[in-house]
């Protein structure tokens, strides 16, 4: 029985084997990966103007033109790579449409390998974009698809973003630079918190207003400068912070204690206070429909850096004052942003709204639905406490 | 007796069974469940309270289970109600056995061909599987506990070290305020997680199995303890990591806040890989215990040989597990589930202790 | 009702019932196939004709043959002896006359197996000139009327020519009813040396050899003691071998050491060349990929697999002992754990099993991760792995199985080359096949690194045999890995799970004290706990005897 058996089992085995195969296989490298997503306004690349000229195209709006940052590019015969011209270690691919997914499926009928979202770690939108199309629509796609890691970050860019994925420099690659720059966090506080993906899908669903990290290019270097405000309820982006405003905005939210305050003393020389902790609260009080916030910030530093060299600043009354200096300064800074938010943006971005509902959850309940308006009236006191622990290396 | 030749478990092996058998899909899925029940971040009072009303069920079912020493509820029931009504109330436990080994093995499949193999046909996927626990199942209740015990400490392990990881997303705001909209969503969001605990019928079997039926209180307690604490722990990880928001928008949440953060310079910058791993052999574990759970029943409803049985289940858990054409249909099986557990669970053991109270206290019967 | 699903899942349903179904049957099939030789399946029917001797030793012995006894005339019996073995040419007949006693002796030796100098000197003086009438007299016959030490008398004739062919000088002398036996084979033994196949730095530098008496007196030697017991039996159904079966009467367990003996008490084989014939044909599963049996060459393992309540089974002509039970995590233990301290040896220890995973998964994790999940290694991992792959023109499997077969082939060839050459073959497979493979664009550097680690991580594993296994088992996973990718990986490692909770040693299951769950003997698992704390023997092995101390 056995002796017909195991031939019968053996066929079918080799069939299936020969008919299943690795359905699934890809290998590493036949796979384009791309590291880094530009979402701009539409507008035509050179190819593409010339394949419309030529009639060849698919029914579409040109309403955005993405790009993406495909590393590593392929080295045919790598041996001889000092001979040619240094080639960039990236390679950007650009495409119009309205629909993400469609201008990615249409990069696959130029290029050899397919793409993945595995590696993708950055994503920059123009503002520009972002006043035509709201955040919930751009970002559908990125939030669906599964191979995008939600751990993916997000930014906003002053001019084109396709721009930002380009490097002046060869040896980099511009979206993995992006994403390195935000080390610099533990030095200054004009970077904000990275928006991650998941991040910003809670954001869009509560339909809350937020702030995300501006990217600036100038003369093929990104650097990142304020931050741009992206209203709640409709998506798109309002305005922008300018770099104080945002240092002000991450000790705000308690995202950010580091950073420099910089005052001017009584013989209008430059000072320097550098924050060594930082520690804010957002007291939130609610008196029938009147709704009202009481912030305190506290923080410690050192004072580091002076041109005055007539005065000895750690004489008790000197520091005094010149801690009274930076308090005023960084009220000037903190109502400065504050008045931005409520007068000319109307968008809590610094976490009021979630301070409210924590503390006050009924009067939240009542104002949820129009909170942006709210907040704009809201009175916002704040109360601060400067302190000069020390003075650097030096004893005066 | 150097060989041991009975089928019997330790009382640390029903414990890991039950944990096992309880701790699956719901880890990827039950944040999103109950917060979508509760809108509030009080998800994980939900998960507590569910999990205290699942412990005093546990404690009932090994109550009645210990009446009838080296019996399993398949045995007994028809001795309390009767034997037709008894064999239907088994039959109706086998049914949901059966359903929830193909709930697992679907959900099983899906989040493989969302986030491992693309593009592989889903039977190529299940059949692997079905055949691996059948194998395992073919070993009896012993060959599976020790499995579970294998699997059990690198699954908490692994678990642990993933939300120790994700810590650094927490922020306590997300799970504030609490009960900010009062009790009423914590209720709500308690039907939820009960879908979580289905499965927890095994231990009117399991009792049957032990070695030392005395402990069964303490072990089952302990058993389901476990899964209470890891689920709590789920729960409070992913909301305070993602925010409500981001969760009740999720299809799996738990993925999601793994995904959401990168180590650099570690050996795995991605940490979903082994939640991936962990979770592949949990549901494995869960599959096995359900899949062992209806052959027995079904093999002592019929008195049949168990391993005929074994067989002949493969393929119609194969059919449940196809049943769903969708993943929402998934899901809404899945609720289904956690109604038919909610009568099954709750009604069964305490329609089985009444009537036994009432037969032998009440009419000095001798059951 | 739009749930019933299509004529295709009922189809596959089908399948999914067929294969295990089918895989069943075959199982069932080989083993009953494969089955019948083995003397555990068939208890001791048919041929089966296993000569168990008593505890004495070496003595009362039935070979298969219809035994021809001695008639007791001294003529007949001669020409009986010559007419059967006398066509040997180096068996010599030496034949002198007791001058004492007036009577016809012969004295019957094989060439070269008895010290000539003693034979002629001291043997042949005494029985020509000195040996006595009363000293031969019945009563003298086992012993004290003649002056050896070493004396027996064979009942029969076969076993009689058995015995000079073995090595036994035998004595036949005119009036005595048997034949005796004198001086046992002069031990043509090699000098004991350090055991090859487990090399120790620190241990007794004393290994087996292949002589079973200098085998059991290394055991004894190992110290005082009256409970180590050991049982002779024969085996072999046409040249007969001596096992000799040891243990600590105190401390093993009864219904072991049943289990046991029946199993060697059924050997059925025609000549055990080596102890694996008998791990063979005594373990419990010959299709699982795993041994079941420990074999060992080092008396110091041994001796405390003893003292655990184990049996040891030894074999003339082999220097190679087993040891029943045995459990998973002994074939990653070496004697050496115990001798250093413990910190450092629970770190080796536990860096045997993390090298023994990597022996197991690294090419399987290599195939998953390179062709089925880029997005779960490091972006940067992955950038370098994309470009050293670039001129690979393979998918990874077949890149990964060229380099393991290469490798494999390459161990397989250092042990058959002459020792001077085994190291120099290294170098030049190892690096200069490698590194050229990767310039020739073969398989990528990466590949080479992985597969490095695999094979330095199998060698790490003290026990050879167990090291067979996972090579085996390695290939195996690389194959579920390149169907199904990770998820492959891990339905490979939940079989092998499944696999192991199953196998049983002799009652033992495999995976004991990780599954079924032993707290107390975890002291003894992946750590090796200071000594003042293992005051316990193992509780897998159910012994008689719990305590280590007093």
């Amino acid at each position: 029985m056995y002796r017909r058996l195991l031939p019968l089992i053996l066929c079918l085995s080799l069939l299936a084997a020969t008919q299943t195969g690795c359905w699934s296989s890809k290998e590493i490298e036949d796979l384009a990966l791309y590291t880094g997503l530009a979402l701009d306004k539409g507008e035509l690349t050179k190819a593409e103007q010339e394949l419309e000229d030529k009639g060849i195209t698919y029914s579409k709006q040109n309403k955005i033109t993405a790009t993406i940052q495909v590393i590593p590019v392929k080295t045919t015969g790598s041996k001889d790579k000092q001979g040619g011209q240094q080639g960039t270690p990236y390679q950007n691919v650009s495409g119009t449409g309205d629909s993400l997914l469609e201008i990615f499926r249409q990069y696959s009928i130029r290029n050899e390998r397919p793409i993945v979202g595995h590696h993708l770690k950055v994503i920059v939108i123009s503002a520009e974009l972002l006043k035509q199309q709201s955040i919930g629509q751009l970002m559908d796609f990125v939030l669906r698809d599964n191979d995008i890691r939600p751990s993916s970050m997000v930014f906003i860019s002053q001019g084109r973003a396709e721009e930002t994925m380009v490097s002046k420099r060869s040896d980099e690659v511009p979206s993995v630079h992006i994403r390195q720059m935000l080390r610099n966090r533990s030095r200054t506080s004009k970077v904000l918190s990275p928006m991650i993906l998941s991040k910003l899908d809670a954001l869009i669903h509560s339909k809350r207003s937020f702030a995300l990290q501006n990217l600036v290019t100038a003369d093929g270097e990104t650097e990142f400068a304020g931050a741009a405000v992206v209203k709640g309820g409709t998506g798109h982006w309002v305005g922008n912070l300018n770099q104080e405003d945002t240092e002000c905005l991450s000790w705000l939210t308690g995202k950010g204690d580091t950073g420099v305050i910089k005052a001017y003393d009584w013989d209008n020389e430059p000072m320097t206070y550098e924050m060594k902790a930082m520690k804010s609260k957002i007291k939130a009080r609610s008196d029938g429909d009147k709704i009202r916030f009481e912030v305190s910030i506290e923080t410690e530093g050192r004072l580091i850096e002076t041109w005055n060299t007539s005065s000895i600043l750690s004489s008790g009354d000197n520091t005094e004052k010149a801690a009274k200096l930076f308090e005023e300064k960084l009220k000037q800074m903190m109502e400065h942003m504050i008045s931005k938010l409520q007068q000319d943006y109307k968008a809590d971005v610094a976490g009021f709204g979630d301070a409210l509902s924590i503390q006050q959850p009924r009067a939240w309940k009542k104002v949820e639905d129009h909170w942006d308006e709210v907040f704009s009236r809201a009175r916002i006191s704040f109360k601060y406490d400067l302190k000069i622990t020390d003075f650097g290396s030096f004893t005066e | 007796m150097f060989t041991r030749t009975d089928d019997k478990i330790t009382a640390t092996q029903a414990a890991v069974f039950l944990n096992n058998t309880v701790l699956g899909a719901g880890i990827l899925t039950l944040p999103r469940g109950v917060s979508e029940a509760v809108k509030t971040p009080d998800s994980w009072l939900s998960v507590t309270l569910g999990g205290i009303i699942v412990m005093a069920v546990v404690t009932l079912m090994v109550k009645i289970s210990q009446q009838f020493p080296g019996k399993t509820i398949f045995q007994y029931a028809g001795r309390i109600v009767g034997r037709v009504p008894g064999a239907v109330l088994c039959l109706l436990l086998v049914l949901y056995f059966l359903i929830l080994a193909g709930f697992e093995i679907r959900s099983l499949a899906e989040v493989t061909l969302f986030f491992l193999l693309e593009g592989t046909p889903i039977w190529a996927i299940v059949l692997p599987f079905i055949w691996a626990g059948t194998y395992l199942v073919y070993g009896g209740i012993n060959s599976i506990a020790r499995v579970f015990q294998i699997v059990f400490p690198i699954s908490i392990m692994i678990l642990m070290i993933c939300y120790a990881l994700s810590f650094r997303l927490f922020d306590i705001d997300n799970l504030r305020p609490v009960l900010g909209n009062g009790i009423m969503p914590v209720i709500r969001g308690l039907k939820s997680t009960v879908l979580v605990y289905s499965g927890c019928e095994v231990i009117l079997t399991l009792v049957a199995f032990m070695q030392k039926p005395g402990q069964a209180v303490k072990t089952m307690l302990i058993g389901i303890g476990i899964p209470v604490g890891l689920y709590l722990l789920t729960v409070v990880m992913v909301i305070g990591g993602l925010s409500i928001d981001s969760v009740i928008t999720s299809t799996w949440p738990t993925i999601d806040l793994i995904r959401s953060f990168e180590i650099s310079g570690f050996l795995f910058e991605r940490m979903e890989f082994p939640l991936m791993v962990i979770w592949l052999m949990q549901m494995f574990c869960n599959f096995c215990s359900f899949f062992f759970q209806a052959s027995l029943g079904l093999s002592q409803i019929l008195k049949l040989k168990v391993h005929p049985v074994i067989y002949m289940l493969v393929p119609v858990i194969f059919i449940s597990a196809m049943i769903p054409k969708t993943v929402n249909e998934v899901f809404s099986l899945g609720d289904f589930i956690g109604r038919m557990g909610l009568v099954l669970f709750l009604l069964l053991p305490v329609l089985l202790s009444i009537i036994w109270l009432i037969r032998t206290k009440g009419l000095k019967q001798h059951v | 009702m739009s749930y019933i699903p299509g004529w295709a899942v009922f189809g596959q349903a089908g399948i999914a019932l067929l294969f295990p179904l089918l895989a069943n049957i075959l199982y069932k099939g080989l083993y009953s196939l494969v089955g019948s030789g083995r003397a555990v399946e068939s208890p001791g029917t048919k041929n089966a004709n296993p000569s168990k001797g008593q505890s004495a030793s070496q003595a009362g012995v039935d070979p298969a043959p219809a035994p021809r006894e001695f008639s007791g005339d001294y003529a007949a019996d001669l020409s009986y002896i010559k007419s059967t073995i006398g066509r040997n040419s180096d068996l010599h007949f030496k034949e002198f006359t007791m001058t004492r006693v007036q009577r016809q002796a012969v004295l019957i030796f094989v060439d070269g197996m008895q010290d000539d100098r003693q034979l002629n000197l001291q043997i042949l003086q005494y029985l020509m000139n000195e040996a006595t009438a009363e000293s031969l007299s019945a009563q003298g016959m086992s012993g004290p009327g003649l002056p050896f030490s070493q004396l027996s008398e064979a009942s029969d004739l076969t076993l009689f020519n058995q015995s000079v062919l073995f090595g036994h000088a035998g004595l036949l002398v005119e009036g005595l009813p048997q034949g005796l036996l004198i001086e046992p084979p002069a031990s043509t033994d090699r000098t004991l040396g350090e055991p090859v196949s487990e090399a120790l730095l620190r241990g007794p530098r004393l290994g087996f050899s292949e002589v079973l008496s200098v085998n059991t007196s290394i055991l004894r030697r190992q110290g005082f003691n009256d409970q180590l017991e050991m049982i002779s039996y024969r085996a072999g159904t046409r040249i007969q071998r001596d096992i000799v079966l040891a243990y600590m009467k105190d401390i093993v367990n009864p219904e072991l050491l049943k289990e046991v003996e029946t199993r060697i008490s059924k050997l059925d084989i025609d000549f055990l060349a080596e102890s694996g014939y008998i791990e063979q044909l005594i373990e419990d599963n010959y299709l699982s990929p795993f041994q079941q049996v420990q074999n060992t060459e080092r008396p110091d393992r041994v001796i405390n697999a003893l003292l655990e309540g184990r049996i040891a089974i030894l074999l003339d002509g082999t220097p190679f002992a087993l040891i029943v039970p045995v459990t998973f995590s002994m074939l990653l233990q070496s004697p050496e754990d115990y001798y250093e301290r413990w910190l450092p040896s629970s770190l080796i220890r536990m860096l045997r099993f993390a090298a023994t995973f990597m022996a197991l998964m690294a090419p399987a994790l290599y195939i998953s991760f390179i062709s089925f999940h880029p997005g779960l290694i490091p972006t940067e991992l992955a950038l370098s792995i994309i470009e050293t792959r670039q001129n690979v023109p393979f998918p990874s499997v077949i890149e990964v199985l060229i380099l393991e077969i290469s490798i494999e082939i390459l161990r397989e060839a250092g042990i058959r080359l002459p020792k001077p050459v085994g190291p120099a073959m290294g170098i030049v497979g190892g690096l200069i096949i490698g590194d050229a493979a990767v310039n020739a664009g073969i398989v990528s550097p990466f590949l080479v690194i992985v597969v490095a680690v695999t094979a330095i991580s199998s060698f790490s594993i003290p026990m050879y045999s167990a090291g067979l296994t996972l090579r085996l088992l390695r290939f195996v996973g690389m194959g579920f890995a390149a169907f199904l990718g990770m998820f492959g990986t891990i339905l490979f490692f939940l079989l092998i799970c499944s696999h192991l909770t199953r196998l049983k040693s002799f009652g033992v299951p495999y995976l004991t004290p990780v599954s079924p769950f032993r707290l107390s003997d975890w002291k003894d698992l992946f750590f090796r706990s200071p000594l003042s704390l293992m005051k316990r023997r193992p509780v897998m092995m159910k012994t008689q005897n719990s305590r280590r101390k007093s």
